[in-house]
């Protein structure tokens, strides 16, 4: 707890506290100092985090690896991965214990990256009690990209609210969480994500000094309107100074010509502006997303990403592959009946198809002595092992990317049972350059992941 | 020792029920079968001595939780949040402990949960209403789109770009609790401010709108711009505004300006400050710092009004009347209501005037309500969204999506507008189609591509939402129907009495064969309904959906799936047996008070914005004996909620009732 650019405790942290936390928790923890994964200059890449979440869990007999360590062999489901096997890790017993309560699916997605139980509510005091992984690195890395972030999904937030397991379907919707009351909200027409990388990546200076003025001008109006209001009122009005102080922070960056100032590695190239549309058919959907993900690392627009393949209980009608027939989620409720486990076990291989594609995609583009995917890493994972009976053992993890080298890819690793997942965030974090002692439930890093 | 006293003491609690239930005051007898029969009967004492006691009492009782204090309905009623933690555990099977000696029946815990319920909620009755939480929220992606277009006079939808809003409380998305904000709602509310404002200088009719002066030989640009904004500024914020409040914008406007020397510039880049400020982008209310609720401001109940029945700010005349300090009249207020709705209560020549000049613009905002509304309250919005069927369950194209999206959101909004019976909702004589949507339910007419009204004859098969193609859609599998989601679907959305979820470790129901025949789906359904926990809640569920079996994925009419006639028959837990569509209308029908009761309490959160607390309650009973009384007329409804305490009223600050305020239902606090 002793860090150097730490100024308050983690486990305070992680631990949450709600509301109470809100403003000046951020401000305590302010743009941290350039930390490990800053001193980026052309010579030697950054660090790329991305998350790929998959709702429904997988089909469990057809995940698991034969052999451990070096010499795996990938399974029916992971067969996709072939062309980068020893750029893997495939992680086997992990858990997340915090999501082993409440309902099958809600807790499980909103907990994923957090390791945290989420209070129980349809709406009031919606509280995951900690902050995501991937942005616990964002803000302690404190990397002057353009987008601190980039979150994406391809369907809107879930409509209303469980009353059946009593949770909102806010919860189901996100896995990202910048504070325990803080879920980030995901862009999903691909369009609109180029845009957005494109603005970010290329501020006029001038308008940038306008658009300074603008916010300055909010930031006045916010601060005084909240000196009116009641404490809980005031909540949501930090949240909103804080997004248009987090905007100016960036505008600033690009004001400010010096040594902070971000360059794109690779510009965006116009020409690669996806359809106005979201395209209906889903796969096209996911690859374009994709893309954008693979753009924005490249170009160095954000360095982190998170992609929610669909919601918590996602039915998301999968006909479209050969032999399945119906909506996922009701395919993963199989009852261990063979026709449904063999359309189940086509679906889960149908994501690691798309999680194949990201990774060569990645591997397709050039950087230093090696690629972009050589300085990434890619998590991928669903909340919940099986859809039958939704427990939150033996994750499906896999991990692709070598981040710099930092991760000793090409092994499947097999933990004792029940090994917590907050583990492997740790050595992940670790990996990002953004080193933690603990997080939510972990007991010390993974063992053989780190190179 | 200890027990035999708490025995004692429970008794005398039992007492004060029994005394209590005998005399609810001006509370009529039902006459209609009741939601579970078990609640009426339920034995308290009884039940916390069988399965609460042996954990919770005395100086080790678990969770600090000592039962056996509380010995009259007076102790319980006196700490509602410690009840309202008990409800949720207990409503959620999670309490008593199912690895407990011995354990409930799922219909003896539901009893269990509805006697709490009710009891706190006819104590927070008997107090007086109380207004309840009054949080600030953010306009959401549809009501910043509907305001920006109000504001601006364009015909574009400037919220399209925003992410999309999650719902909660009684699962909307324009609930306080769930409305955050997310760094990408800074960059995007600028982008979307400069985009419409783009849209709206360059366009003439729009200009003349928003843009009240321009510079001339008497006007200086500043004056012109003071003129302008004076005009705006108010209507943004939807309020008076001080005059310092003007001056930042000005200034704004003045750097622009002197850098640009354009006036249009400099003039777009202060409005873009005004639409990306809080007070635009929030509804915000002054804090009530009395210790006593108190009526909410003239033009605080013009936003509540507007954004409650149009999805958008004030109109001018709301403005005006809010100006004259008559809104919180009740004649007045009245009479503005249904003038949103679209009715006729003013004056003649007052109509003759807004008819000149406005046309049918509340038809349009009034829509709005009831697309917002109906849409999250039956999940219609998955048409178009998550709802994709199988292209083996029949052609499924836009026309038919367009059809099915609206009928609801048509008939609603006639409902609402022409003051009709909300029993309409169950049956009715007439619904709105398309032409490919009428074909799809084999009615006569002409029929246009947009929906239309149309008469059904007696032996139409529809009528109600429960014959309307969409809802029967997005209660079914993609590829197949279900008895037990559609089942599930009317408990919930219709009754507002969800099943509980399933035990854990207890594998889904078997109804899903390949090639099933719909004769072994319903065998299979009564094999499993064997089971005793499984029948618990599948002998209330199953036989709802089963009654809507004549209805296809895409909710054509069909008598045989695959040569085997359909069997629409079902048979209720109390022995009720029905047959087919106009069956199952009739066992709701039966229990429509029930279901108007449920339908309250929604229209009642969605305008509040929030969850409803135990003391809303008493304002959904309140409205619900009024709508008894008013041949359930959808204006008594309307004009319930909008003449309602919670809904005209701010709560005080007072510590002590701060508290009896906060306290949600249905929501888990860790112990």
């Amino acid at each position: 707890m002793t860090e150097p650019g730490f100024p308050i405790s983690r486990r305070t942290v992680l631990r949450g506290a709600g509301a109470a936390l809100a403003l000046p928790w951020l401000e305590a923890m302010g743009p941290a100092p350039a930390r490990a994964a800053a001193p980026d200059t052309a010579s030697q890449p950054p660090v790329r985090m991305a998350v790929m979440f998959m709702p429904n869990g997988v089909h469990a007999d057809s995940w698991t690896p034969e052999k451990e360590g070096r010499d795996f062999e990938l399974s029916p489901t992971l067969e996709p991965l072939s062309s980068v096997k020893d750029k893997l890790l495939v992680l086997s017993n992990l858990w997340n214990q915090g999501s082993d309560f409440g309902d099958g699916h809600y807790v499980k997605t909103s907990g994923f990256l957090t390791c945290t139980t989420i209070n129980k509510t349809l709406g009031i005091d919606l509280n995951c009690n900690g902050v995501s992984m991937d942005q616990l690195a964002v803000k302690q890395s404190g990397a002057p990209t353009p987008l601190p972030s980039l979150e994406l999904g391809t369907a809107p937030v879930s409509t209303g609210v469980d009353t059946n397991v009593g949770y909102t379907r806010v919860y189901g919707s996100h896995i990202s969480w910048s504070g325990p009351t803080n879920p980030l909200a995901r862009e999903i027409n691909p369009r609109l994500v180029f845009e957005r990388l494109f603005r970010a990546g290329q501020p006029h200076t001038d308008a940038a000094q306008r658009d300074r003025l603008l916010l300055d001008s909010v930031l006045d109006d916010a601060k005084q309107l909240r000196g009116r209001l009641g404490v809980a009122d005031r909540q949501r009005v930090d949240e909103y100074l804080q997004a248009v102080r987090s905007l100016e922070e960036r505008l600033e960056r690009a004001t400010n010509s010096g040594q902070a100032a971000w360059q794109p590695r690779v510009p965006l190239d116009p020409e690669k502006k996806p359809p106005a549309d979201i395209p209906r058919d889903f796969a096209e959907h996911v690859r374009l997303m994709l893309d954008m993900i693979a753009l924005a690392f490249q170009s160095d627009t954000t360095r982190v990403s998170t992609f929610m393949f669909g919601n918590s209980v996602s039915n998301e009608n999968f006909s479209f592959l050969d032999g399945v027939k119906g909506g996922h989620h009701s395919i993963s409720h199989h009852q261990k009946e063979e026709d449904k486990l063999r359309q189940y076990q086509l679906i889960s291989r149908w994501h690691v198809e798309q999680f194949a594609y990201l990774l060569n995609k990645l591997g397709e583009m050039k950087e230093g002595d090696g690629t972009v995917l050589d300085n990434s890493m890619v998590m991928f994972g669903s909340g919940l092992r099986d859809g039958n009976s939704h427990n939150p053992h033996n994750l499906p993890i896999v991990i692709g990317g070598r981040a710099g080298g930092r991760l000793a890819t090409g092994q499947h690793l097999s933990f004792g049972k029940d090994t917590p997942l907050a583990n492997l965030y740790v050595s992940l974090l670790e990996a990002f350059g953004t080193p933690v002692e603990r997080f939510a439930d972990s007991t010390g890093p993974l063992p053989g992941v780190l190179a | 020792m200890l027990r035999s006293r708490s025995v004692y003491l429970l008794t005398v609690l039992s007492l004060t029920a029994a005394s209590l239930r005998a005399d609810e005051p001006g509370r009529p007898p039902e006459p209609e079968a009741p939601a579970v029969s078990a609640a009426e009967a339920f034995d308290a004492p009884e039940f916390l001595t069988q399965y609460c006691l042996d954990c919770h009492q005395g100086i080790v009782a678990e969770a600090e939780l000592d039962l056996a204090e509380f010995t009259s309905l007076e102790k319980i009623v006196a700490e509602p949040e410690t009840w309202n933690k008990i409800l949720t555990r207990v409503r959620n099977g999670e309490m008593p402990p199912l690895e407990a000696e011995s354990t409930p029946t799922t219909e003896l815990r539901v009893a269990a949960a509805d006697w709490i319920e009710t009891t706190l909620r006819q104590a927070a009755c008997d107090d007086g209403i109380s207004p309840g939480p009054a949080p600030l929220r953010r306009l959401n992606r549809s009501e910043y789109g509907a305001t920006i277009r109000e504001l601006l006079d364009i015909h574009v939808d400037a919220g399209q770009g925003l992410p999309v809003d999650g719902a909660g409380g009684e699962g909307f998305d324009n609930a306080a609790e769930t409305l955050f904000i997310s760094p990408i709602h800074a960059e995007k509310y600028l982008e979307a401010a400069r985009s419409a404002l783009g849209y709206a200088f360059s366009d003439p009719r729009a200009r003349r709108r928003f843009l009240t002066a321009e510079p001339d030989e008497d006007t200086t640009p500043e004056e012109a711009a003071r003129d302008v904004l004076d005009e705006f500024l108010p209507r943004a914020f939807r309020r008076p505004v001080d005059e310092g409040e003007l001056d930042p914008y000005l200034a704004l406007f003045r750097n622009a300006y002197e850098r640009d020397q354009s006036y249009d510039v400099a003039m777009q880049f202060a409005l873009e400050a005004v639409l990306i400020s809080p007070h635009f982008l929030f509804r915000i209310e002054a804090p009530n710092p009395d210790s006593q609720q108190r009526l909410v401001g003239d033009f605080e109940l013009a936003s509540r009004l507007s954004y409650f029945l149009w999805g958008t700010m004030p109109d001018d005349e709301l403005f005006r009347v809010a100006e004259q300090g008559k809104l919180q009249d009740e004649e007045v207020l009245q009479q503005q209501v249904i003038r949103m709705l679209g009715g006729e209560s003013e004056s003649d020549e007052d109509r003759g005037r807004r008819r000149r000049r406005r046309g049918n613009d509340n038809e349009e905002k009034v829509r709005q309500f009831a697309q917002s509304f109906i849409e999250q309250w039956l999940g219609t919005r998955e048409l178009g969204r998550g709802f994709k069927p199988d292209e083996s369950v029949g052609r499924y194209d836009s026309e038919l999506e367009g059809g099915m999206k609206y009928e609801p959101v048509l008939f609603f909004q006639e409902i609402v507008t022409e003051n009709l019976s909300l029993l309409n909702l169950l049956d009715s004589d007439f619904t709105y189609a398309n032409r490919r949507l009428a074909r799809h339910y084999r009615i006569r007419g002409e029929f246009r591509e947009q929906p239309s009204r149309a008469e059904l004859p007696e032996d139409s098969n529809r009528g109600g939402l429960l014959g309307m193609a969409g809802v029967l859609a997005v209660s079914s599998y993609p590829h197949r129907t279900s008895p037990v989601l559609r089942g599930k679907w009317v408990l919930e959305t219709i009754l507002g009495t969800p099943p509980p979820p399933p035990p854990p470790d207890v594998p889904e129901l078997e109804e899903d064969h390949e090639g099933l025949d719909p004769q072994s789906l319903r065998e299979r359904l009564e094999q499993h309904r064997s089971n005793p926990t499984c029948a618990s809640c599948h002998s209330r569920i199953d036989p709802l959906g089963f009654g809507l079996e004549n209805y296809d994925v895409l909710g054509r009419w069909r008598t045989e799936v695959d040569d085997q006639p359909i069997d629409s028959r079902g048979e209720l837990p109390d022995g009720t047996t029905f047959e087919g569509p106009e069956g199952l209308k009739q066992v709701l029908l039966a229990r429509k008070d029930q279901v108007v009761r449920n339908l309250t309490a929604k229209v009642l959160g969605y305008a509040l914005g929030r969850g409803l607390t135990n003391e809303d309650y008493c304002t959904v009973d309140n409205i619900v004996d009024e709508l008894k009384q008013n041949d359930y007329a959808s204006h008594t409804l309307i004009l319930g909620i909008v003449k309602s305490v919670p809904f005209r009223y701010k709560p005080g600050t007072d510590p002590d009732s701060a508290v009896a305020h906060t306290h949600p239902t249905r929501q888990e606090v860790s112990p």
